[in-house]
This record gives C-alpha cells, sequence and structure tokens, in this order.
C-alpha cells in the first residue's frame, strides 16, 4: 500500500522529512534514504525551507519517484504567485507527483536571500482550495484544465503558535478546503501530541504527529527560543544529565512515537539523521510491537 | 496619514552640488506630524544650510502640499531669485511642486508609509492601500499592512506568543484581531473562508474619479 491508501485504509502512516541539495547532488540524498526504503511511506520535500535557497522540491519529488520512493511535494505562497503555484500543481500531476503538502511558508528575511521580495499573493487555506479547484478540472480562472489530476492534499499545524481560537479556525479551513491529513511542528510531549491528534480527527482529517530528535542541549535551548512552549522542562533536565545528548534526544522521541502508536494514525520524522536507526524502528514497529496488525 | 523620514544632511547636500539659493518647502499636514518635515525641520534645514554656505531665500510650510492650490501662489513668489526647491512634503507633495515649477525640485524626505500615530513618537504602517478594504472582517484591523505575508484567513505557525515571526519585536496582528473580535463577540465572522484578493486594485498608478454631483 502506498502513502495515500494507507491513509484512506486507516493504516498507521510514517513520514519522513528530507531538504532538496544545496546545489546539484541529489544523488547523495537519494542514498542517504536508501535504508528507508520500503519502511518510510513518504517523504516530505522542503520547498526552500526557513527560507534558504535550495534546489526546487518538484524535482527533487521526480527523482524520488524515479528511484522507488513516495514524495510529499511541499509548496509554499512566499515565492510564487497563484500563476506559479497552479503551473507548479499541472507540472506535478504531470510528473505523477501525487502527495502535496501545502502551506504558507516561512518569510523571506530570515532566510540566505533576506532582499527577496516574497510573494504571499495567496495563503495557505487559499492554496488548498487552488488544488481542489484543478482537481476538478477547472483553473482558478474557470479555465477548462486539460488531463486529469487527482492529488493527495494534506496541510500543516503547530499547535504552539497562537492565538490558539484562530489557529483552531485555520486548521479547521485547511481540512474544510480539502486538507486529508495535517503534520505538525515537532512535539515533545504525549499530552499535546494526544490533543492534537484528536482535533485533527474531530475536524475530519488524518493527524500526523511531526517529530524531531534533539542531537544538543544547544539545539533544545535553540527550539526553546523560537517557542518555548514547545519544548519541556523535563527534556531539558534530561539532556544536562545524559552522557551521550543525541541519544537522549532519539530514545525521548522514540518514546513518544511509541505512545502515538497507541491513539495516534501517523508520525513524520522531521530529521533523518539515524537513518539506520529509524530504519530499525520501524522494522520493530511492524514485526514485533503489539501493534503491528495497525501498518 | 503619510509618513516620512527626513534624509541625512549629506545626501540632500549632494543633491545641492551647483546650486547656492534655495527654497524650502515643508507641509504641515503630513510631514509636520510626524515631525520629519513641517516648518520646524523646514527651518532647522534652514540654518544647517546656511552653516553650509547657502543662501535661504524662502521657508514655507502649506498645509497641504499635495494640493495644487495650497502651493500654486507660495511657488509663484519663489519663482525669482531661486535657483532649486528642496521638499520635505511626501512624495505626493514633492511631485505637485515638481510639475508646477520651472526649477529644479530635490526631495529632502523619503516617503515610508500610511500610518497611525502613537503619543505622537511612534508611527506604525496601518494599511498598504491593497484597493480592496476588508477590515470590516477582521475587527476593523488589517491583516494585509500588518501582518507581514498580508495572510487572510488567520495567522501563520510562526505566530508565538504574541509575535510575529517576522520580527519579534512587532506584535502578531492576528492576537489583536483576536482579541477585539472576542470582545465584540464576532469571531464567526473568521470561519468564512477569505475570498481570494484582487491584487489588480492594488496594481499602480491608480486613479479615483470624483464624479459629478448636482
Ligand atoms: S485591507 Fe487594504 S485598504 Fe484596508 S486597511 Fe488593509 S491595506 Fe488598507
Ligand atoms: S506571526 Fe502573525 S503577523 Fe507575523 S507573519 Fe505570521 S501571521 Fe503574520
Amino acid at each position: 500500500m502506498n502513502f495515500s491508501e494507507k491513509l484512506k485504509n486507516g493504516k498507521f502512516i510514517i513520514t519522513a522529512e528530507i531538504a532538496p541539495p544545496r546545489g546539484t547532488d541529489w544523488k547523495s540524498v537519494i542514498k542517504g534514504i536508501e535504508p528507508l526504503k520500503g519502511k518510510v511511506d513518504a517523504f516530505n520535500i522542503t520547498d526552500n525551507q526557513r527560507s534558504m535557497v535550495r534546489m526546487s522540491s518538484l524535482v527533487m519529488a521526480k527523482f524520488l519517484l524515479d528511484y522507488g520512493f513516495d514524495p510529499i511535494l511541499q509548496l509554499t505562497c512566499r515565492d510564487r504567485n497563484r500563476i506559479a503555484l497552479q503551473s507548479d500543481l499541472l507540472g506535478a500531476a504531470a510528473l505523477g507527483v501525487k502527495n502535496i503538502c501545502l502551506m504558507t511558508g516561512d518569510f523571506t528575511s530570515l532566510g540566505d536571500e533576506p532582499k527577496a521580495k516574497p510573494v504571499f499573493d495567496v495563503d495557505s487555506v487559499q492554496l488548498i482550495e487552488i488544488a481542489k479547484i484543478l482537481e476538478s478540472g477547472k483553473l482558478l480562472n474557470g479555465k477548462e484544465v486539460k488531463g486529469k489530476l487527482e492529488f493527495t492534499v494534506g496541510a500543516v499545524y503547530n499547535p504552539f503558535a497562537g492565538p490558539k481560537v484562530l489557529q483552531e479556525i485555520k486548521l479547521k479551513k485547511k481540512i474544510d478546503a480539502g486538507a486529508s491529513f495535517i503534520q505538525t511542528q515537532p512535539i515533545y510531549d504525549v499530552k499535546v501530541a494526544e490533543e492534537v491528534n484528536d482535533l485533527v480527527e474531530e475536524f475530519g482529517a488524518v493527524p500526523i504527529i511531526g517529530l524531531l530528535p534533539i542531537k544538543s542541549l544547544k539545539m533544545a535551548n535553540f527550539m526553546k527560543s523560537l517557542n518555548p512552549s514547545s519544548v519541556p522542562d523535563k527534556l531539558i533536565e534530561g539532556l544536562e544529565k545524559a552522557m551521550d545528548p543525541a541519544q537522549y534526544g532519539w530514545d525521548y522521541i522514540i518514546d513518544i512515537a511509541h505512545a502515538v502508536l497507541e491513539f495516534g494514525r501517523g508520525i513524520h520524522f522531521m530529521l533523518v539523521g539515524k537513518t539506520q536507526e529509524l530504519a530499525n524502528f520501524i522494522d520493530y514497529l511492524r514485526n514485533d510491537s503489539p501493534y503491528n496488525h495497525r501498518f | 496619514m503619510v509618513v516620512v523620514k527626513i534624509k541625512p544632511l549629506s545626501e540632500i547636500l549632494k543633491n545641492l552640488r551647483g546650486f547656492k539659493k534655495i527654497a524650502i518647502f515643508g507641509c504641515e499636514l503630513g510631514s509636520a506630524r510626524c515631525k520629519n518635515g513641517g516648518l520646524k525641520e523646514a527651518l532647522q534645514l534652514k540654518n544647517s544650510l546656511e552653516k553650509e554656505g547657502f543662501e535661504v531665500i524662502s521657508v514655507k510650510s502649506p498645509g497641504g502640499t499635495c494640493i495644487l492650490e495650497k502651493v500654486s501662489k507660495p511657488l509663484l513668489e519663489i519663482e525669482k531669485g531661486c535657483e532649486v526647491v528642496i521638499s520635505l512634503a511626501c512624495g505626493a507633495g514633492t511631485q505637485v511642486i515638481a510639475e508646477n515649477t520651472n526649477l529644479p525640485v530635490i526631495t529632502g524626505v523619503s516617503t515610508l508609509f500610511i500610518g497611525a500615530e502613537k503619543e505622537g513618537k511612534y508611527f506604525d504602517e496601518y494599511c498598504i492601500a491593497c484597493g480592496d478594504c476588508i477590515i470590516s472582517d477582521t475587527g476593523g484591523i488589517c491583516p494585509v499592512a500588518r501582518c507581514p505575508k498580508s495572510l487572510v484567513n488567520g495567522p501563520c505557525g510562526g505566530a508565538i506568543n504574541g509575535k510575529c515571526e517576522v520580527d519579534s519585536s512587532i506584535p502578531c496582528i492576528w492576537y489583536k484581531i483576536a482579541e477585539r473580535l472576542e470582545g465584540l463577540q464576532k469571531l464567526e465572522v473568521l470561519r468564512e473562508r477569505a475570498p481570494f484578493k484582487d491584487y489588480r486594485l492594488a496594481v499602480y498608478p491608480r486613479k479615483l474619479e470624483v464624479e459629478e454631483t448636482t
């Protein structure tokens, strides 16, 4: 079963995130994820993440397809107006890229081309609407699209952003507009993961809980500076005490992954550093865990 | 109001090369209000220029430099004996002067934005004149101008603790919108998906024609 079939059939989903190269060497990216082939259901390909210039996510998605991986193409509103967004979505469909994850995007000034002119012609909710309009056989302007398109549309949700009431309203708008799965920002607390899981399910989409292994105390403090409520004190304390912080950080999110397995629908690994460990973990889930029937 | 910022003297001096006799125009409506180009600043500039050896033959600051009736007479008065006009009015006012005099015109300010005044000291951008005002649906607070991403369906995922992802020294405007709409018990207006904005209405140069009424 591929990603979208598993989504429809209520199977447990594992996705992971990769960035296209800062250059043309896409082969090393493919090589890096080779141990995860057949284990991770789909790979999100980030779109100039954190406003840093990288190879086109659409081109990288096509390479993944060619090498037998299922890509989730991320597309942001930062660099493209509604003409370019539709054009890329048509191109994605033609290349056979079926899964898309649509989002606003980080602001230009935060990246490595801070002088760039940001676009933000439409927002994430509207971009989801655009994908659905294309699927209905039309362009946004009403003109007919030749050929059929079908996407599995996803979106993102940050449970630590505010104001809560508006974030939830926006999440619901995304799902009502046609997002069938929601990948979250990194979560380090089982209770939060469960709440988010329930919220997304209640709104009618499949929640995929974001997990990002913390490698060091420095990284934890950086994450905390961006988003204080997302990093619990017990994680910081654990990292302080740990002999091997990277291992501690990994074990920490694996514990959360086990918990999500009990109540949730999917996990999204936002960094594939420990490729072999991740592969081993997925093997365990599939074969030896008490929940293996859900995969 | 239109908010302007006075240019550094060094830049003004660079543009004055080759001239000696100067007329200075401020604007009492906009530039004076933000203390960057009214009569007071025009007089200060006069002092600085005189110290540099220039001859300032006239300083004026009409209430509304972008209104031709307000500037046509003062412009006539300086026509003789003056070599150059320095305008401290906004881009619109300065162009009205330039279109109505044969003298060269240089600007002493940069025009920043349409803003609001706080405590006579701070000026914040409130409107980018998008041509299609939506603030009736957002509690009278503008997310098009006051959210750097101009988001119309709610905040982005970078809105943390009331601060904006783009610059943590500014608030995420969606917090203010939420607060206001909750107070008015009008939050439900945000449950509707916002229509795609018609950016044709923001394509410049724009024009407004006032219809004759009888
Ligand atoms: S919606 Fe447009 S016109 Fe209205 S305040 Fe905002 S920028 Fe100005
Ligand atoms: S944090 Fe708020 S104001 Fe800043 S870009 Fe995001 S939505 Fe806009």
